[in-house]
């Protein structure tokens, strides 16, 4: 297998460097050849340069014809006087703007499940279980200069599953894709889709919004009880291990592990991010008190009353993640305005555009544009919605989200300003590798011969960090 | 013969006719009267002892007695002469639902589920009662119990040379315990070879209810095992130590997931695609059990996870292009025609050469139907060793790889004194589509192969019966 990124290391010499190649197509795709080995993301050098670029930290505002080092695929150096040490691959910047990779805050593209309906409590499925690695959609994305994706469970239950954070290294195993570190999540939702409006049949309780609020309530109380049980257990445990082997008696039983009742433990001890979806400022509210009640922070998704009640969001710490403009599409989602992101940002709320859907996740950036153009955020409040902002609500913000030293070197480099109309995203990197390179790009079709014959790699041959 | 489903009332008989069947089968010879047989002049693909250009295999009450060049008939024997004929191991074809009731979609479904009941309340959970079973999600379903398998059954897969089938179902998530058969037409539970040999684990959804989604489906096998291993832990601190410990209520699908998750019985999950072998190896790992993926039609996409899991078994039940991961997406219309068969081509020898790939990787494996007719299947086979696999390769994994894999490898998948005697005598090579089987040998029972053309009135019968003793 390392002959493989001999063969990426070359190709990455040869056709992903310079973005004045000429090459409309790789080499193999001209000759018809089918060449399993040359992977469309070449592995990363330990040293890349992206030099005389405008550069939009998204922290620490823009940098105009500067240069990002990148070491071992995390931001080493930037600013206008850094010296490129030899033996750098230098991707030439000039007339370029760059800025952190795109961050998702929504989507489900890379999974083979999206809701376990038959309950209305499915907090212990998971995400990460049915990743799926091969969707066409992926690669579009990472055109798109999305780097990292919050695959959330779908809403149909008011407690739902798991949630998986990946970053889009389109070409390796789904077990490459995951992002190490980031903390875990879970979906919950509201109104209209948990409580089965569009199936009269439906027998699942609860059907209307107040039995939302209650069957939180009653799973919350439930796993404090578990938790009790377990506390219970620990103290026992440790109390029969202090005793004297002779004068105890067996050793006390562990309750039975409940994954349901973990995952809801997780939540309450703060180690579970909730991401809430929700429509009227009605239940968003109740979902505060219910968040308020239990001890954790929401994250809430869709949003779209967010402007209604700014100022609880951010007294409360929530953060919101919205649509730019897509409103009407059901009864709930009448009051929607395309101001919502811009107004809830304007009183302090941490906010995100998400996409939600395979085809706004290409172009998040112009997403962003329109909070510029109807709420009138600035540039960089626009920015951070799609890339520092989610990283905060994500909790990954250590890590990426920004154009900063030490972080992920997940950077996307568009070929104008990133909100201007006709610009496009000429090169895609995550953790310094270029996954996407729009010179190179094979066609889709020649790409979609790659994925089928090329011999499996896994996370083990080093491929994917 | 499929109509007829046992009813849990029944199965204590059955039981008890399996306890007796495990412990005669193995120890008194008598009750397999089949006879002596010698064959000779016969070459002989031991498969595990190397080839024997000119030798004789002697079978007594349904076992291998002597095998060898110089091997003398006994007095009492049957002599057979095989001058130019060819004596290989039946083969073990390890994914079969052969005697089960044909599955039915959706619940209640094959005679054995239950269908929940229309809640009666508003906004309560449908009841179910303590006799109504979910087809699929069925542990401790054991299907020696319930096996009805007939003499065509047997003849179908006997005529392609397999001489044994396990037999499980063929979708659920919890499918229930294997049964090891042999190709006889009177296979009754009394001649199973093993059971349990295996638990069988599945990603179909149970529909209409939780699990609903291949996430549920997961999720719900993590918590079974979980549970199981708790069960496992209180269940054996009682039995140690009753006094004074308040007792934990039964609980049959449980008790069929503790041997697996302690180690003493392998899950065979059924897993194709390679997220699927990625799943099934990961469940492995998390409860450290002994996992046999079955099936791995994309094993070629999986082969650094293959290469330190247990021998997988794999099918050849070739998918489609387009049901291959990498392949599904709609771009065809987009191809001009005749590049999109070329492309075609080349995915088929990629999807064919599975076996190839992973035999050139270091894994060894068995290679099984995947529920195909008894002739399709080793049709495939054949494509198989046309994609690269090699023909003794392919032979070992019919054979002893089949054996190891069911844990039956003491008794069967070579000639070797000592094992059951399922036997083929061929003429010309045996996995070729020229080959002749003329007879095959089922526990020392001699079958006649009908050539299809002229199957009808004869052939099928044992030519030995066996002097069934009625109890």
């Amino acid at each position: 297998m390392h002959m493989n990124f001999m063969r990426h290391a070359f190709v990455l010499a040869v056709t992903a460097v310079s973005l004045n190649a000429q090459q409309a197509t790789p080499a193999a795709q001209a000759s018809g050849a089918l060449d399993p080995l040359a992977l469309p993301a070449p592995a990363a050098g330990s040293l890349v340069a992206i030099t005389n670029a405008n550069i939009m930290t998204a922290s620490h505002g823009n940098i105009m014809s500067g240069t990002i080092l990148i070491r071992n695929g995390k931001i080493a150096e930037i600013g206008t006087n850094v010296t490129v040490p030899a033996g750098a691959q230098v991707i030439d910047g000039r007339g370029k703007w760059v800025t952190p990779g795109i961050i998702d805050a929504h989507s489900h593209s890379a999974n083979e499940g999206i809701n376990e309906g038959s309950q209305s409590v499915t907090a212990e499925v998971r995400m990460e279980d049915v990743l799926r690695q091969d969707g066409i959609s992926l690669y579009r994305q990472l055109a798109g200069g999305t780097t990292t994706v919050n695959i959330l469970h779908g809403s149909a239950n008011t407690i739902g599953g798991q949630n998986a954070i990946i970053k889009l290294r389109f070409g390796l195993p789904a077990d490459s894709i995951k992002f190490a570190g980031a903390p875990p999540g879970i979906k919950f939702a509201l109104g209209e889709n948990v409580r089965r409006t569009s199936n009269a049949q439906s027998t699942r309780y609860p059907r209307s919004r107040q039995g939302v609020e209650d069957l939180l309530r009653e799973s919350f109380i439930g796993a404090q009880e578990y938790q009790r049980e377990w506390d219970a257990f620990n103290t026992a445990r440790a109390a029969w291990d202090k005793a004297p082997a002779r004068s105890r008696g067996a050793a006390p039983i562990p309750p039975r592990k409940d994954l349901e009742k973990d995952a809801l433990v997780e939540i309450m001890q703060g180690k579970r991010l909730v991401y809430w979806h929700s429509y009227r400022a009605d239940e968003i509210l109740m979902a505060l008190r219910v968040s308020k009640e239990f001890g954790f922070k929401p994250n809430f998704t869709h949003i779209l009353e967010g402007y209604k009640l700014a100022d609880e969001l951010a007294a409360a710490g929530a953060t919101a993640s919205t649509f730019a403009d897509m409103w009407g599409y059901k009864l709930e989602a009448w009051d929607a305005i395309p101001h919502n992101a811009a107004l809830m940002a304007e009183r302090g709320v941490n906010v995100t555009i998400n996409s939600d859907s395979d085809e706004r996740a290409r172009r998040l950036y112009q997403e962003a544009a329109k909070a510029m153009r109807f709420g009138g955020a600035s540039e960089e409040t626009a920015l951070r919605m799609i890339t520092l902002n989610a990283a905060i609500q994500m909790g990954i913000d250590k890590m990426t989200g920004s154009i900063d030293v030490g972080k992920d070197a997940d950077i996307a480099i568009f070929s104008g300003h990133p909100f201007a109309p006709a610009s496009r995203v000429d090169l895609t990197l995550i953790d310094g590798r270029v996954f996407f390179d729009r010179n190179t790009a094979p066609t889709l079709e020649w790409l979609m011969q790659l994925m089928r014959n090329r011999p499996r790699i896994t996370s083990e041959d080093g491929g994917a960090r | 013969m499929r109509r007829t489903p046992l009813h849990r009332l029944v199965l204590p008989v059955a039981a008890l006719a399996l306890t007796q069947t495990a412990v005669g089968a193995q120890s008194n010879s008598r009750d397999n009267l089949t006879g002596v047989w010698a064959l000779t002049n016969a070459r002989i693909e031991t498969v595990t002892k190397g080839t024997i250009e000119r030798g004789t295999v002697v079978i007594r009450d349904g076992v291998i007695e002597a095998v060898g060049a110089s091997v003398t008939p006994p007095a009492d024997a049957r002599v057979v002469d095989l001058s130019g004929k060819t004596l290989v191991p039946a083969f073990i074809d390890l994914t079969s639902s052969l005697g089960l009731p044909q599955p039915t979609a959706g619940r209640g479904g094959g005679g054995r589920g239950g269908v929940p009941a229309v809640p009666a309340v508003f906004g309560q959970p449908p009841e179910t009662t303590t006799e109504e079973r979910i087809v699929g999600l069925e542990p401790d379903r054991v299907i020696a119990e319930e096996l009805n398998l007939s003499a065509t059954d047997a003849r179908t897969s006997r005529d392609q040379g397999i001489g044994a089938v396990l037999v499980a179902p063929a979708r659920g998530l919890f499918r229930g315990l294997s049964a090891l058969v042999p190709m006889r037409d009177d296979t009754a539970s009394r001649w199973i070879v093993k059971t349990p040999v295996a638990l069988h684990v599945g990603y179909q959804t149970v529909p209409g209810q939780y699990p609903g989604n291949l996430l549920g489906v997961i999720a719900y096998q993590r918590q079974a095992f979980y549970d199981a291993q708790r069960h496992a832990m209180v269940m054996d601190r009682y039995k140690a130590n009753p006094r004074g410990v308040p007792r934990t209520a039964h609980n049959a699908e449980l008790e069929a997931l503790v041997p697996v998750v302690k180690g003493e019985m392998p899950a065979f999950i059924a897993a194709n695609a390679e997220n699927e072998i990625l799943r099934a190896l990961a469940l492995a790992k998390e409860f450290n059990i002994k996992v046999t993926v079955v099936g791995a039609v994309e094993g070629f996409r999986a082969i650094n996870a293959l290469k330190s899991a247990r021998p997988p078994v794999v099918t050849v039940d070739f998918p489609t292009p387009a049901q291959t991961t990498g392949w599904q997406y709609q771009f065809a219309t987009r191809r001009d025609p005749a590049d999109s068969a070329a492309r075609t081509a080349a995915a088929t020898r990629t999807i064919e050469g599975n076996a190839a790939a992973l035999n050139n990787a270091g894994i060894k494996f068995a290679l099984a139907s995947g529920g195909l007719a008894a002739g399709t299947f080793m049709e495939n086979v054949r494509k198989a060793i046309a994609a690269g696999l090699p023909r003794q390769v392919a032979l070992e994994a019919l054979t002893i790889r089949a054996a190891e894999a069911a844990g039956v490898d003491a008794q069967l998948g070579s000639i070797e004194a000592g094992k059951i005697a399922n036997l083929l005598v061929v003429l010309g090579e045996p996995l070729a589509a020229t080959a002749r089987l003329e007879s095959v040998y089922v526990d020392g029972l001699q079958y006649d192969v009908v050539p299809p053309a002229a199957g009808r009135g004869r052939g099928g019968r044992a030519n030995n019966p066996p002097q069934m003793r009625e109890e």
